[in-house]
């Protein structure tokens, strides 16, 4: 492996990345930052006990607030989102051929999709058991 | 290690020799990355302990009592606040702010990576 020549950080959309793919990561990442330290905050510094953690209970109650499953589904969508479009920038760096670019397109949709539903039905059955 | 892809690419991602700040800020960027999209699905997996109830949720709590789910945990910490801030300087400098001080805002977050790690850890070890 030879020393890597002169390297200047890529700022904006990478070869084969469309520029409304990179506009979404650069607006989802501040997004996840914001929405991240209220998740982190609540979930793990307001916690009562275990580490910083909250019980079952706690979050049953947490769970309560309309807003805080709004809160967590809009956090699910911000961070599988942001996380699969970067995952797919580091693919784009193995130069796959387009036609398993394609395929790589279509299973991250259909993995982000499926997800995002996992993620909005696990937030709404915890919240169901607050009522 | 230019803009263009090359297969070759992942690989000099190991390779130590003649970085500049900026390229160990990319590479860093990369890998807390993909860190992260790991333990974002095994935190969603785990979650699903709640729709279990109680019991499956409070088991979960007992694992992360272990030394080794903690440090772990401190190595997200660490990915999350280093992610997170170069991403924000990543940010600044595609719209062309704070460009002359790219690097020092790189070192920053390295910085602040370890000193808030550091804290988690004496709150978690400690407390």
């Amino acid at each position: 492996m030879n020393n890597p020549p002169s390297f200047q950080y890529p700022t904006g959309p990478r070869p084969g990345e469309t520029a409304w793919l990179w506009l979404v990561k650069i607006v989802t990442g501040p997004l996840l930052v914001l929405i991240l330290a209220l998740h982190l905050t609540v979930n793990h510094y307001l916690g009562s006990a275990h580490s910083g953690l909250m019980t079952y209970d706690d979050i049953v109650a947490y769970f309560r607030n309309p807003l805080i499953p709004a809160i967590e589904i809009l956090f699910v969508i911000t961070v599988v989102t942001h996380s699969l479009v970067g995952l797919r920038g580091i693919v784009l760096d193995l130069n796959p051929p387009r036609s398993v670019l394609r395929l790589i397109n279509w299973g991250f949709g259909l993995f982000g999709l499926l997800t995002i539903g996992y993620g909005i039905w696990l937030a709404l059955v915890i919240a169901s058991k607050s009522t | 290690m230019n803009n263009q892809p090359s297969s070759r690419k992942l690989l000099t991602w190991f390779n130590p020799l003649g970085r500049n700040p900026g390229a160990w800020a990319f590479i860093l960027n990369r890998l807390t990355g993909l860190g992260l999209t790991f333990y974002l699905f095994l935190h969603l997996i785990v979650l699903g302990r709640l729709a279990q109830g109680p019991q499956a949720y409070e088991e979960f709590l007992e694992l992360t009592k272990s030394p080794l789910v903690k440090l772990g945990e401190l190595l997200v910490i660490g990915a999350v606040i280093y992610h997170a801030l170069n991403g924000l300087r990543v940010v600044l400098t595609s719209f062309g702010l704070g460009i002359r001080q790219q690097t020092q805002m790189f070192y920053l977050s390295v910085l602040l990576a370890l000193v808030g790690t550091l804290v988690f850890a004496i709150r978690m070890f400690a407390g």
